[in-house]
């Protein structure tokens, strides 16, 4: 009788929190259903000038709150102790402008981490950030389609300021992306042009050694790759050599130890949708040319230029010969003489790092993946008290860090002790000088890279390029943080603008491509290395063309396609 | 009453896990229900349209689905039998070193492993067996033997994937029949001695004997596993060059449900698995009463 009352009471319990677990999650189910995204709370009348009728504020007194989440480059680094949560940056902007950066949650972001996160906060309802920026074109879509981020474009419309306009005006289509039902529902994230646009970076010191000239064409890097190897100046016996330090670990094409360049050499960039000969996009590791540049992969890997194990090295593992002084060649974007290739000194003093331009194949053609103006979006939560704040925050580093003119605040540096110091003569110092070392606190914004115009950067370094002085903060900054060669590598990149191209496809994931792009691209990868690993033979080619058409790929270029036809 | 009074405490002390079982094993599973959903998180369970089984189609019409799953069976049942019969064996052998420091102290050696993540295990793996002057193709180049591409050649790479694992894991098991052994009747021994019986000879009728029963529901457990090939393990270490004999049902379901963000068809895979190892216990669990006349519940 007792037992039976307690297993009695046992089960109302059980009961009784079922009930109340399963009402609470439908209650939060239900607060997220499709509410109209409610509209700025400043009057419409305010500027952006900070006048006495507008909710935007220069300075935010008591401080606002903007609330966010970090996904951290592993590469990263921090100093006295701080963390991505609470360092100089979130700092200045408490002083500065009142606004308190908050972290909900953060997540060193290695093997996907951030967006796999992201992706499970969103699934269970957890709460989502004021303020977010997503690189994931994919994660970016989804996350607007949750209608939990509300349209941006009035707000930007309303509180950005002159500089952050023009240079979203520089490239329309930014915009693109991001647009539902004609409404702009995310403000694109601005980046250099050019930024992820490669070139190759060949060891200067082992080329004049053998007294060889930079390579023109395929053929030419042949020779030099061979020499190299095998007659390596540095007196490295031949099996201690990376001749082409590349990786192709998760894609073809990637930014750092890229191999997408010896597809350019025949007519195509693999991985991403090209304009085809007929003016349609086609994915570019089908094409034909595909398979030379594959023929010529399995010959460098046979042969021992490219790395054994490059189907297991990402992009940070190409990376790591380069700097050892035990690598030739890397493909990589202009600002890699800063990062990391400045750290082959530590390793081989005498290591000498010079830019040159992608080689030409055997019909003259070269290519490599171009870069978009952007590198990914800012979504705003619909209840966001203060969205203008985010306005107060951007607009400022617009004014003062993305291009300032001389004699502006932070002309020889951000942050004292972070990215620049003053030596005992009051003059700045940068980089290992800094006591303590740098740390590159453009990755402690709230928006990734802080502020950016697309033209401006690549202007700056042609100005150096031509042996001007430099005078504004830009041109300051990347003479000091961006390595010795960063101008001359800019103007090796500008000597061939053509050749850059970039993914025509921006919109959001087709119908098709949810069903059958993770198998379409496992085939592809899998394909791909085992041609070059010699597994299978270059005929496996075609079939793996024909498989990717029947199984789901042309359905897929035609939805893009229709994409395309309705954007352009 | 008077029971009730004595025994409360022990009705308190059980709550708190009845507690965390209900709310982290049972209320989610009403999330099932995802599987037959196109579900799309901001439309919840009420507002995502129902597709039927069209989820379950996917997850075999995909060519290579079979393949997948085949992957998944041969990585996890040889983990199953190889982290069955080396911790058995490695359990008997430790038992037989009488000196208790140096036994104990092999113990928590092999048990250390068991603490390290994937995440380390899987970074230190790729230098350790890389054909590039790792250590592992280092030794056999030294007895003359040509590097082997443990992580790009599918083959080995289930050999390394098995092998990694069980050095991982073995300790754990051990534990469990170091126990095991604790319990046998040491007058069993005492008798065979009086028998004159060789170690050997003991160790043979009666420690082997003795320890089956755990060994089958060591066994019968991880039967329930056999649909799990160890995400973290095969995620951290394969790459495109061994999909075809490495690529299982939880790296493709992570790759197009994760990645992609379908939870709809990664909860259909899901249950799709719980069903299969829900079968696979309930055969298990019978065949080890027939054959074995041993009851795990």
């Amino acid at each position: 009788m007792k037992a039976r009352k307690q297993r009695k009471g046992l089960l109302w319990l059980t009961l009784a929190l079922v009930t109340a677990l399963v009402t609470a999650c439908s209650g939060n189910g239900g607060k997220n259903a499709n509410s109209p995204a409610p509209e700025g709370s400043a009057s419409a009348s305010a500027t952006g000038s900070g006048e006495t009728a507008s909710a935007y504020k220069d300075k935010y007194d008591p401080p606002v709150t903007i609330t966010t989440v970090w996904g951290v480059d592993p590469a990263l680094k921090f100093k006295n102790g701080e963390t991505i949560e609470n360092n100089v940056a979130t700092r200045w902007a408490l002083e500065t402008l009142g606004i308190e950066i908050k972290s909900l949650w953060s997540v060193t972001d290695t093997n996907n981490a951030f967006v796999t996160k992201m992706r499970l906060a969103m699934s269970s309802n957890q709460k989502m950030p004021d303020v977010v920026t997503i690189g994931d074109a994919q994660l970016a879509q989804d996350l607007i389609d949750t209608g939990m981020f509300r349209e941006v474009g009035s707000l930007f419309d309303q509180y950005a300021n002159d500089k952050w306009k023009q240079a979203m005006n520089l490239d329309p289509n930014v915009w693109n992306p991001y647009m539902r039902d004609g409404k702009k529902m995310g403000i694109p994230v601005l980046d250099y042009a050019y930024n992820h646009d490669y070139l190759l970076w060949i060891r200067q010191d082992w080329l004049d050694k053998l007294n060889l000239e930079g390579p023109k064409t395929l053929a030419d890097l042949e020779n030099i790759m061979d020499a190299f190897k095998n007659r390596n100046p540095d007196g490295l016996s031949p099996d201690k050599v990376t001749p082409l330090s590349i990786g192709f670990k998760t894609t073809m094409n990637t930014w750092m130890g890229d191999p997408s360049w010896v597809f350019g050499a025949y007519g195509t960039i693999p991985g991403q949708w090209n304009v085809g000969a007929d003016g349609k996009l086609e994915w570019g590791s089908i094409h034909p040319a595909s398979k030379q540049a594959l023929e010529t992969l399995k010959k460098w890997r046979d042969k021992g230029y490219i790395p054994a194990e490059a189907a297991l090295w990402d992009e940070n593992k190409t990376a790591e010969p380069a700097v050892a002084g035990t690598a030739g060649i890397i493909p990589g974007p202009y600002w890699m003489s800063g990062w990391p290739l400045l750290d082959t000194a530590k390793n081989v003093p005498h290591a000498v790092w010079k830019p040159y331009p992608i080689p030409t194949g055997p019909d003259g053609k070269a290519g490599r993946h171009g870069t978009h103006f952007t590198s990914g979006v800012t979504l705003i939560h619909k209840d966001m008290k203060h969205p203008e704040a985010l306005f107060t925050y951007q607009n400022y580093l617009f004014d003062h860090l993305a291009d300032p003119e001389p004699g502006s605040q932070w002309d020889i540096g951000v942050f004292k002790g972070y990215d620049y110091d003053l030596d005992a003569n009051g003059n700045p110092v940068y980089l290992d000088k800094i006591p303590g070392g740098e740390v590159n606190i453009n990755r402690y914004w709230l928006v990734k890279d802080g502020a950016r115009i697309p033209d401006a950067q690549m202007k700056a370094l042609l100005n150096l390029a031509d042996g001007k002085e430099p005078v504004t903060r830009l041109e300051k900054e990347v003479k000091n943080n961006y390595g010795p060669e960063t101008p001359a590598a800019a103007k090796v990149l500008m000597s061939q603008p053509d050749i850059s191209y970039k993914d025509m496809f921006t919109g959001p994931a087709t119908p098709t491509m949810q069903s059958k792009l993770d198998y379409l691209k496992k085939i592809e990868l899998q394909t791909f290395n085992e041609i070059i690993y010699g597994k299978k033979g270059l005929d496996e080619f075609d079939k793996f063309v024909g498989t990717w058409k029947s199984s789901g790929g042309d359905q897929i270029t035609k939805e893009v396609n229709e994409w395309y036809a309705s954007a352009h | 009453m008077a029971t009730w009074t004595r025994t409360w405490p022990f009705h308190l002390m059980v709550w708190p896990a009845l507690l965390f079982l209900i709310v982290f094993n049972y209320v989610p599973m009403a999330g099932i229900v995802m599987a037959f959903m196109d579900y799309k998180p901001w439309l919840g369970f009420t507002g995502s349209p129902w597709i039927g089984l069209d989820h379950f189609r996917a997850l075999f019409e995909r060519d290579d689905s079979i393949q997948v799953i085949w992957n998944t069976l041969v990585i996890s049942v040889l983990k199953i039998v190889f982290n069955l019969i080396v911790p058995f064996t490695f359990a008997i052998l430790l038992n037989e070193v009488r000196k208790r420091l140096l036994s104990r102290t092999i113990q928590t050696l092999v048990y250390l492993p068991h603490f390290l993540s994937w995440v380390i295990l899987g970074g230190i793996l790729v230098n350790f067996l890389s054909t590039d002057g790792g250590f592992a193709n280092r030794v056999l180049g030294f007895f003359g033997l040509g590097p082997v591409f443990f992580l790009g050649d599918g083959n080995w790479f289930r050999v390394t994937v098995v092998v990694s694992e069980v050095w991982k894991e073995f300790g754990y098991g051990t534990i469990v029949f170091i126990a095991a052994l604790a319990n046998i009747n040491p007058s069993l021994y005492e008798a065979a001695e009086v028998d004159g019986a060789s170690r050997w000879k003991q160790t043979l009728h009666i420690t082997i004997p003795s320890l089956l029963p755990m060994a089958i529901v060591v066994g019968t457990l991880s039967l329930g596993n056999i649909l799990n090939a160890g995400f973290d393990q095969i995620f951290n270490l394969y790459n495109s060059l061994v999909y075809d004999k490495g690529d299982i049902i939880d790296t493709f379901v992570y790759r197009t449900a994760i990645i992609d963000g379908d939870f709809g068809f990664a909860t259909a895979v899901g249950l799709f698995k719980s069903v299969i190892s829900m079968l696979l216990i309930i055969v298990a669990y019978r065949l080890a009463y027939k054959l074995a006349n041993y009851r795990v519940f």
